[in-house]
């Protein structure tokens, strides 16, 4: 079964995607920070990691490099209230990166980019 | 002071410390609790929102079991800090959506009434409160308190208008520009702005009839309003409005055109108006403000400018002579300058 991890602080959007992949066949990881990870996790090769940037303790940038440096995935994308231009050019700069959402967002989209894979 | 004196002021003191950590005891509790509390109304309120847009067929979820749910972790009448709580998430989790999920989120809405207490906060003595409740419905599109609302689009009390105005914005979109003629408190700038921004997101598409019956407003902070609109939706077949305001009377309503115009491209008929219109303005730092927009936004008028560098408005001739300089006629400038010391001699060799 093909697998999915998402790290979202606000509980609200958590959920939500956590359904949203749910229901669309693929088996999810939901959780609220990097902390939550279990080891087994850490080894798991995962299709999409769905992940905020915006995390107490580290800047957005880094949180980003320390994800796509530890743990291993297919695709990221980026979910996040923090939607500025600057920040999408800096975050798309790193590479690595399937997609970028700023809140509000439309979940469809998403939805449309799971069902594709 | 005797033993016995000491003693009990001993045992005074002793009393009021234990008084004091046992209410710090109690309120340690009973923010352990509260916090348990409000964290379990977040994790509910996440799961009936998820499973709600994201129905699964095999293990549906209904309306009354939302109800009963919410009910068990004490969203209930009496419990208003609860229900509070619960509107905030629910405008929080609103400003998250857009598209399809977005309108099945309203209806969700609909379905789980938090009890009319925003409605309730509208009957307020409190400005904080009636300015706190309008926003609330606004934010949770209930409608059906529209009335309830519109009285207040006028009120005296800054705050508590600018939230009736915002959701006179929201329920009746560009319709809701006929009542500006007859507003007679001061909209400030943000207010301005914020109804701007708020009529563009819910309704991107113009209804010109409504614009053009604001028109009739002679408020000024209805004219500034106005022009806003015009920039912020681009609306090239409105620009008139903006130009005949460039020479108002008023300081704001001027800044205000000529921040909007910039904007705009115009054809070459109306630069031609601009520039007759650019002798009526009375403040020099506005006019050099105009005179940037018609240098950047037309080809080099020399009869237009020459007129200006012989004028009477000495703060400006130098912007002109740079403009003159800078394309083509140095000669111009040079002879305005010699012309100013007929007398001169030069003192060469």
């Amino acid at each position: 079964m093909k697998k999915v991890l998402v790290i979202q602080e606000d509980i609200i959007i958590l959920k939500i995607l956590e359904r949203l992949v749910s229901l669309n066949n693929f088996e999810c990881k939901a959780i609220r920070s990097l902390d939550e990870l279990s080891i087994e996790d850490q080894e798991t090769n995962f299709d999409f990691i769905i992940t905020d940037i915006l995390f107490e303790g580290i800047a957005p940038l880094e949180f980003v490099a320390q994800v796509q440096e530890v743990l291993l995935h297919k695709n990221l994308l980026i979910v996040t209230n923090m939607g500025q231009d600057k920040i999408k050019q800096e975050i798309f700069a790193l590479r690595g990166i399937t997609g970028f959402y700023a809140v509000p967002i439309d979940l469809d989209e998403i939805e449309a980019i799971i069902q594709a894979y | 002071m005797n033993e016995e004196s000491i003693l009990l002021f001993i045992k005074i003191v002793f009393a009021v410390l234990v008084v004091y950590w046992v209410s710090i005891a109690v309120s340690l509790i009973y923010r352990k609790i509260r916090r348990a509390r409000l964290k379990k109304i977040e994790t509910t309120f996440a799961d009936i929102v998820s499973r709600y847009l994201y129905n699964d067929p095999k293990d549906p979820l209904t309306f009354d079991e939302i109800k009963k749910r919410l009910v068990k972790v004490g969203i209930r009448q009496r419990n208003k800090n609860n229900i509070q709580f619960l509107i905030r998430l629910m405008i929080r989790t609103q400003r998250t959506i857009l598209g399809r999920n977005f309108s099945k989120l309203q209806k969700l809405y609909t379905e789980i009434p938090p009890y009319g207490v925003s409605i309730k906060k509208i009957s307020s003595w409190s400005w904080y409160k009636k300015a706190r409740g309008i926003r609330e419905i606004y934010e949770m599109n209930q409608s059906q308190y529209f009335d309830e609302i519109f009285k207040y689009r006028d009120d005296k009390n800054i705050y508590v208008r600018r939230e009736a105005q915002i959701a006179l914005v929201v329920f009746l979109g560009w319709e809701s520009l006929r009542f500006l003629p007859y507003l007679k408190q001061n909209m400030t700038l943000w207010q301005q702005i914020k109804i701007v921004e708020k009529l563009y997101d819910h309704y991107p598409k113009p209804e010109l009839k409504w614009l053009h019956k604001a028109y009739e407003t002679e408020k000024l902070f209805g004219k500034k309003l106005l022009m806003r609109i015009i920039r912020k939706y681009e609306l090239h077949a409105e620009i008139g409005y903006i130009i005949d305001n460039l020479n108002h009377e008023d300081y704001e309503v001027r800044e205000t055109a000529i921040y909007c115009l910039q904007t705009f491209a115009v054809a070459s008929s109306t630069m031609e108006y601009i520039k007759q219109l650019y002798d009526d303005i009375p403040n020099t730092t506005q006019q050099g403000q105009l005179l940037n927009y018609i240098y950047e936004n037309s080809d080099i008028d020399l009869d237009f400018y020459l007129k200006q560098l012989y004028g009477d408005n000495e703060e400006l001739k130098l912007s002109i002579a740079e403009i003159l300089w800078n394309n083509g006629y140095k000669e111009k400038v040079q002879e305005f300058y010699y012309q100013q010391y007929p007398k001169a001699t030069l003192n060469v060799g």
